[in-house]
């Protein structure tokens, strides 16, 4: 079963809601039962039906209610298998029409689908009395959006400082002093222009230093990519999927509870929504066919590793999000506010030592530690306060070099 | 009491030398290797090292400034729910080979198989494993597989070879020709069940072809017994075991078995105060004989009259007189003695393939009441099915022209028939000859068709290695080239589109299912399919009465042979075998058990005889016209005895094993039907030439300290501390000023019991495999550079001629109190909370002062890049093709891969240490005894090695370390290891 997630985070909790609410006011509007939240059912729909026009998935709903009787309707729309398995010969032959593509049942009241149904009828327009709501609720829609671009605003802000910390090049100051130096040593030895020899020695003396200091960072920083944020070959937005449908982060990277990798989720995963989401927002439909080319095509999208470690380091995901119970953000930092996935933390061994010597384990929650005796009678002593891995040995090198 | 031991010969001869002299000769010829070395180097002049200089700094320059490579993250397309990138999955099979047999384990990461364990839910096995066992997950990636199928030598497809192949069968069929299925044994029954439609629908006949024969076993005890099969044996019931030359814990019949039941009734941990004796009569030095309690020297050419001899006194101490008086050439009385005073608690048993020699043999456990007892007439074993008479007729009717088809299935002949010129010119009269071979081999390319096989970790079968015993192999990886199965090209060959899955499925529904209690067929495949084995408890029904009058007649036919004629001895080796798996190059490096070579074979000959004829150790020689061949003066071989590893000489198999060592199967002979392994009519011919073998085990000396401990039954039932009281006085003397370390949690131990270790090196293998250990070549092995973290000692105690032998696994001993640690410049190697000496290598930069430092040998420098790790191409040394993506698929993702230039050594599995400990943490829960287990210790058939918490009063390492017998290598050093030994005890009770 194919449910969508988008439906089921955001529409669920407001439908049962606002049926509620529909199923009180019904009396009062049958006849203008083209509700707001009808509109919003009627998004659903709009994933594989056109009202007219070219006919996606399945066909085209205009002049629906004239083809078919309600009943029928409610039956179909709740449960279209079922109508089908019955073997109801229109639903049969509609099956076999559109390429034996089920349509997903849906949880909607009868009173919910008459609804949809009124606003199909009148051309998927609301009734004009809600008009005016609506645009108030638009209003408070942009009100939200404003705050939005602010917040964007200001995480891009934040994400340049970033950029610019990984873009600060020593390579001027590096070459700047390297000719200074240069020049103090010829002097020095042969043109001699400047006859007082501290000078030199003091300038050289400087020189040393600030190049030292380049080599010393440049060196430290060698095979390490904090700051990395490499174009993908699809432009995925964590922030869409994380942080508006509030999809979480173990939905796609399922594997990072049990295994030493993370996992890059398989298409299959993304095709779970993708199947009927197929137009974004930001992107309109061409990013979304890239995954449908791949799924179609058996060729696997080749992603751009972003958090690299060197191959004599260990690292397990599980380890550290299972019994370490760590956010994921402790590491990668707030992805679900990146559109691009950038590499926050050095990941270099001293920021790893840093956690370990800081972070505490789940020692008392965890019959795993009950060996260690001695650490456990200091515990209850009072002699410990806190057990942090580096007590327990986090910080041997083979827990993590082998 | 010092006992003096001696590695090899030099040494013992070194320790004569007058004191001042006494330098340990490792070190000289290390020198001298070296300067050897020197001098081929010396032609680099000041120009080549500022060339060399100067690109050393251009690439590190280059290397620096460049930007970080672009690194690919590529998930699947459907990822199935049991498969978790980043974790191991685990499936049940099955090895087979022809000469093993082991229900094991499969570890498969990301999709591809990377260790072989052993199967504990075979009651057999008990997932014990072999060398060849645990190495035949590189056979899959094998460079040289064949990659398609092939017709007439050129590339092809598999529809056409299916096409002309069933063209030619039908053609065959119609004019009434004969259908030849040429197989090694096979002992499943869903593939001898397609073979047999095979040839139901064109006739012909199948026929077995075993190169190590058992055929004269199966024809005695059709004469005994009225029946052709091999019964079981169970030496974990035998309180006497004689073995005439059967080398039970290396090659005969099922040798992983063997050393599981062998070693059960020989272990002394639980406060046992009996085990089993061995007595063993050879000629050459096999790894059982070096086990045995007692080794008696015996000239093959006597081996006859000395079994009819011990029938003879076993026949007078039953009171059966009446036949002749029976001369031994060795003592027989005594052994005689020892038997029958055990009776029904007995085992005799021969390795030789002479029909007489069996019968006798039978005779001998018929009186012992060995039948019933110790052998199990009522399970069959199916190993080696082969009857040789039938295979010389095949040569025969393929010369006459009476064959039309052969196909060759599991087979080698034109390497390991015996007389190959016979067969290739017989093939070569046979209308249609189709190959199906997996690796490059000598017979396949004389074929029409060759027609790839699977690797067996890509296909289905089953097996049935005893009656009852049933096991399944499943595929676990997806075929990596277009091959196909064998039997499933059978079963296209007859038209069938079934798939030999479901084949074995029916079979199994039909035939199997029956036996189980099960109630419905997919929950029986299911379970099965998971447990890997299937043991029915179902016995041959026929009743099978013992008629001695074939053993009789054979005893009064037995004549002495001649003594001083010189015989030679061809013997399968514990690495390559029978040469099925010589192009594994974990198995070409695996020094042998008793002489410590590797990478060549060579002629064993003793000490005696070599002085007599002026040989010196590596003088070549010509031996029964195998080639030219080095000599190995083997202390303990017999005076005139010879003996050649099988399996080498391979001409056609790929880097490494093409041109390694002399092929010694053309040695064998057929006297009275069946293949001899030893012949007598050899001359030993002096070439004069010199070529130096491979020996990891020459280059130290003992310097005459008690590093191997061993002690008698008796003494150790007076005194159980007997053999290791040298402990008790230097353990007075250790005393240091520096406080212990402490370990909370765990601090991790290993203990190994001498007394079970037989020497087979599974666990070296298994080690190279869950460690990545590279393979170094011959060269290197010759400058003492091989890199195994596990390597087995090997002691001579006492007389030159025929010596005791003792044996130590060593691996890096964890000290507490290590050496190598403080010497360290860069502290890359140091301890962890845990006990454990840790090796950090990319923070190594190989001063080697550590391994200067070890007094264990046991650390490991990386000279060469072996593995490909390297960025720089020109560090790679790699003679066996160890680098190719292909063969690299074998690394385990979870052991950083060594460059150039590092120490490496054991680390007690830490990757398996950590995954456990992790996996307690999330199942929150404690660690328990028996959760970590070292490879070596998992790989090892008779449980000698122990692992566990030593803080953990209860485990099984803290009992094994509180035992009288156990004791610390170089204990006196003060180093403090976390590797005990226990004392090996003989079973020396008459």
């Amino acid at each position: 079963m194919t449910h969508s997630i988008i439906t089921l985070q955001g529409n669920l909790q407001k439908m049962m809601v606002l049926g509620l609410l529909g199923l009180l006011l019904l009396p009062f509007n049958f006849a203008h039962a083209q509700t707001p939240e009808a509109l919003k059912n009627f998004q659903q729909c709009k994933a594989c039906h056109n009202l007219d026009g070219a006919e996606l998935l399945g066909p085209n709903l205009a002049g629906i209610t004239q083809r078919r009787d309600t009943a029928w309707l409610i039956s179909f729309i709740r449960n279209s298998q079922e109508v089908i398995a019955s073997g109801d010969e229109y639903a049969v032959a509609l099956f076999e029409k559109y390429n034996k593509i089920p349509m997903p049942p849906h949880n909607l009241s009868d009173e919910q689908i008459i609804d949809i149904l009124a606003l199909i009828e009148n051309g998927g327009q609301v009734a004009d009395e809600y008009l005016a709501q609506m645009e108030a609720e638009a209003d408070k829609g942009a009100e939200a959006d404003v705050a939005r671009a602010a917040e964007l605003r200001e995480k891009e802000l934040k994400l340049a400082e970033l950029e610019r910390d990984a873009n600060r090049n020593f390579g001027t100051t590096f070459i700047i002093t390297l000719i200074i130096f240069l020049i103090t040593i010829i002097d020095l030895f042969v043109t001699k222009a400047i006859k007082a020899t501290f000078v030199h020695k003091t300038v050289v003396l400087i020189a040393l230093v600030i190049i030292g200091e380049v080599v010393y960072k440049e060196a430290t920083a060698l095979g390490r990519q904090q700051y990395y944020q490499p174009e993908q070959p699809i432009w995925f937005s964590h922030e869409i999927h994380a942080t508006q449908n509030k999809i979480d982060c173990l939905y796609c990277h399922s594997s990072a509870e049990d295994s030493k990798s993370a996992g890059i989720p398989s298409i299959n995963v993304c095709m779970n929504c993708h199947n009927q989401v197929r137009e974004g927002k930001v992107t309109g439909t061409t990013e979304i066919a890239k995954i449908h080319d791949a799924w179609n095509s058996g060729r696997p999208v080749e992603w751009v590793r972003v958090h690299n470690l060197p191959d004599h380091v260990y690292f397990n995901h599980s380890q550290h999000v299972n019994s370490g119970k760590l956010d994921c953000a402790e590491c990668h930092g707030e992805v679900e506010k990146m559109d691009v996935v950038m590499q926050v933390e050095d990941l270099s061994m001293g920021w790893c030592l840093d956690c370990h010597r800081t972070t505490e384990v789940q020692f008392a929650n965890n019959e795993f530690f009950k060996s260690y005796e001695l650490m456990h009678e200091q515990f209850k002593n009072g002699e410990v306060k806190k057990v942090t891995a580096d007590m327990l040995g986090g910080g041997d090198c083979m827990k993590c070099h082998y | 009491m010092e006992q003096k031991y001696f590695r090899s010969l030099e040494e013992l001869k070194l320790d004569v030398r007058p004191e001042t002299d006494n330098k340990p000769l490792g070190d000289r010829q290390f020198i001298f290797e070296m300067q050897q070395e020197l001098k081929k180097s010396t032609t680099a002049s000041r120009r080549d090292f500022l060339k060399v200089f100067g690109f050393t700094v251009a690439s590190a320059a280059i290397a620096s400034s460049c930007e970080q490579p672009v690194r690919k993250a590529i998930p699947l397309l459907i990822q199935p729910d049991e498969i978790v990138p980043g974790k191991a999955s685990y499936y049940a099979s099955t090895f087979f080979d022809g000469i093993d047999y082991c229900p094991v384990v499969v570890k498969v990461r990301d999709g591809r198989p990377i260790k072989i364990e052993g199967n504990k839910a075979s009651s057999l096995t008990q997932g014990g494993t072999n060398a060849r066992t645990q190495a035949a997950v590189l056979g899959l990636y094998d460079n040289s597989r064949y990659r398609q199928p092939q017709a007439a030598g050129k590339a092809s497809s598999w529809e056409e070879v299916d096409q002309a192949i069933i063209s030619q069968l039908n053609a065959i069929k119609a004019k009434g020709g004969k259908v030849v299925v040429l197989s090694g044994t096979i002992i499943s029954p869903s593939t001898k069940a397609v073979i047999n439609d095979f040839l139901t629908q064109y006739p012909g006949e199948h026929i077995t072809y075993d190169v190590l024969s058992a055929s004269a076993m199966r024809h005695a005890n059709k004469l005994s017994f009225g029946k052709a099969f091999i019964p079981a044996y169970h030496f974990d019931k035998a309180d006497v075991i004689v073995s005439f030359d059967a080398d039970f814990l290396g090659s005969w019949l099922t040798p992983v078995e063997f050393t599981k039941q062998y070693s059960k009734n020989r272990k002394l941990t639980s406060g046992e105060k009996k085990m089993s004796r061995h007595i063993h009569l050879e000629g050459a030095m096999s790894v059982t004989g070096t086990n045995a309690d007692k080794r008696i020297q015996l000239h093959p050419a006597q081996e006859k009259q000395t079994v009819a001899a011990l029938y003879y006194e076993l026949q007078n101490l039953a009171g059966e007189s009446g036949t002749k008086q029976i001369e031994s050439p060795v003592d027989v009385k005594a052994i005689a003695k020892e038997l029958y005073s055990k009776k029904a608690k007995a085992l005799v048993v021969a390795g030789t393939n002479d029909a007489e020699t069996q019968l006798m043999i039978n005779g001998i456990n018929q009186l012992l009441q060995s039948y019933g007892n110790t052998i199990d007439t009522s399970i069959q074993l199916n190993i080696r099915q082969a009857d040789d008479e039938k295979v010389q007729q095949l040569v025969a009717d393929m010369n006459a022209g009476k064959i039309d088809a052969v196909f060759l299935y599991d087979v080698n002949p034109a390497y390991d028939y015996p007389e190959k010129d016979k067969f290739v010119s017989g093939l070569a009269k046979v209308g249609l000859k189709v190959a199906m071979p997996v690796v490059e081999e000598e017979t396949a390319p004389l074929a029409d068709f060759i027609c790839p096989d699977h690797h067996f970790l890509e296909s289905w079968n089953d097996a049935q290695i005893k009656t009852g015993y049933y096991s399944l192999a499943q595929p676990a990886i997806r075929p990596i080239f277009k091959t196909r199965q064998a039997q499933q090209s059978f079963l296209v060959w007859i038209g069938s589109n079934l798939d030999f899955r479901s084949y074995i499925k029916q079979y199994w529904e039909s035939n199997l299912f029956a036996q189980s209690d099960n109630l419905t067929f997919t929950g029986f495949w299911n379970s099965k399919l998971h447990d890997g084995v299937f043991e029915s408890g179902q016995k041959e029904t026929e009743v099978l009465t013992f008629d001695s009058n074939a053993a009789l007649q054979a005893q009064q036919n037995a004549k002495s042979g001649n003594a001083d004629q010189m015989a030679l001895v061809v013997y399968a080796n514990v690495a390559v075998g029978t040469g099925k798996h010589a192009n594994n190059p974990w198995l070409q490096e695996l020094p042998d058990p008793v002489s410590k070579a590797c990478w060549d074979n060579y002629v064993s000959v003793s000490p005696k005889l070599a002085s007599e004829l002026g040989l010196k150790e590596f003088d070549t020689v010509n031996v029964g016209n195998i080639g030219e061949l080095p000599i190995l003066i083997q202390p303990g071989q017999e005076y005139k005895t010879l003996s050649v590893a099988l399996g080498y000489g391979r001409e056609k198999a790929g880097v490494p094993a093409t041109g390694v060592g002399k092929n010694a199967f053309t040695q064998i002979s057929f006297a009275s039907g069946h293949m001899q392994y030893v012949r007598y009519d050899v001359s030993l011919e002096k070439l004069g030439g010199n070529y130096e073998v491979a020996r990891t085990q020459t280059h130290h000396s003992m310097e005459g300290r008690a590093i191997v401990r061993n002690t008698t039954l008796e003494d150790y039932k007076q005194n159980p501390i007997s053999g290791n009281e040298i402990r008790e006085e230097i353990k007075k003397h250790l005393k240091t000023l520096y406080p212990k370390h402490q370990y909370d949690g765990f601090h991790w131990g290993m203990a190994i019991d001498l007394n079970s270790c037989t020497g087979c090196n599974a666990c070296v293998v298994a080690c190279s495999a869950e460690n990545n250990v590279p393979v170094v070549g011959k060269e290197q092995v010759l400058m003492a550079r091989e890199m195994h973290w596990i390597r087995i000692d090997r002691y001579y105690k006492g007389d030159e001629h025929n010596p005791d032998v003792v044996r130590q696994p060593v691996t890096c001993q964890h000290c507490d109190n290590a050496p190598c640690e403080n010497v360290c410049p860069v502290a890359a190697t140091t301890h962890s909370n845990e006990g454990l000496n840790q090796m950090a290598y990319n923070r190594c930069i190989g001063t080697r002062y550590c391994n200067n430092n070890c007094p264990y040998k046991v650390r490991r420098f990386n000279f060469y890049d072996y593995n490909g790790a390297d960025a720089m191409k020109g560090n790679e040394m790699d003679p066996a093709e160890m680098t190719t993506d292909l063969r690299r698929l074998v690394l385990n993702p979870d052991v950083t891969i060594r460059a150039k230039g590092v120490i490496e050594k054991c680390s007690f599995c830490v990757q398996r240490i950590q995954e456990k400990k992790l996996e307690a943490k999330t199942e929150n829960r404690q660690l328990r005894d028996g959760d970590v287990v070292p490879a070596c210790a998992q790989a090892c058939p008779s449980e000698a090695i122990v692992f566990g918490n030593l803080n953990d009063k209860d485990s099984k390492i803290a009992r094994y370390y509180k035992d009288e017998r156990n004791y610390h290598l170089l204990e006196e050093l003060h180093t403090l290891p976390s590797v005990g030994y226990l004392t090996k005890v003989k079973n020396t009770t008459v």
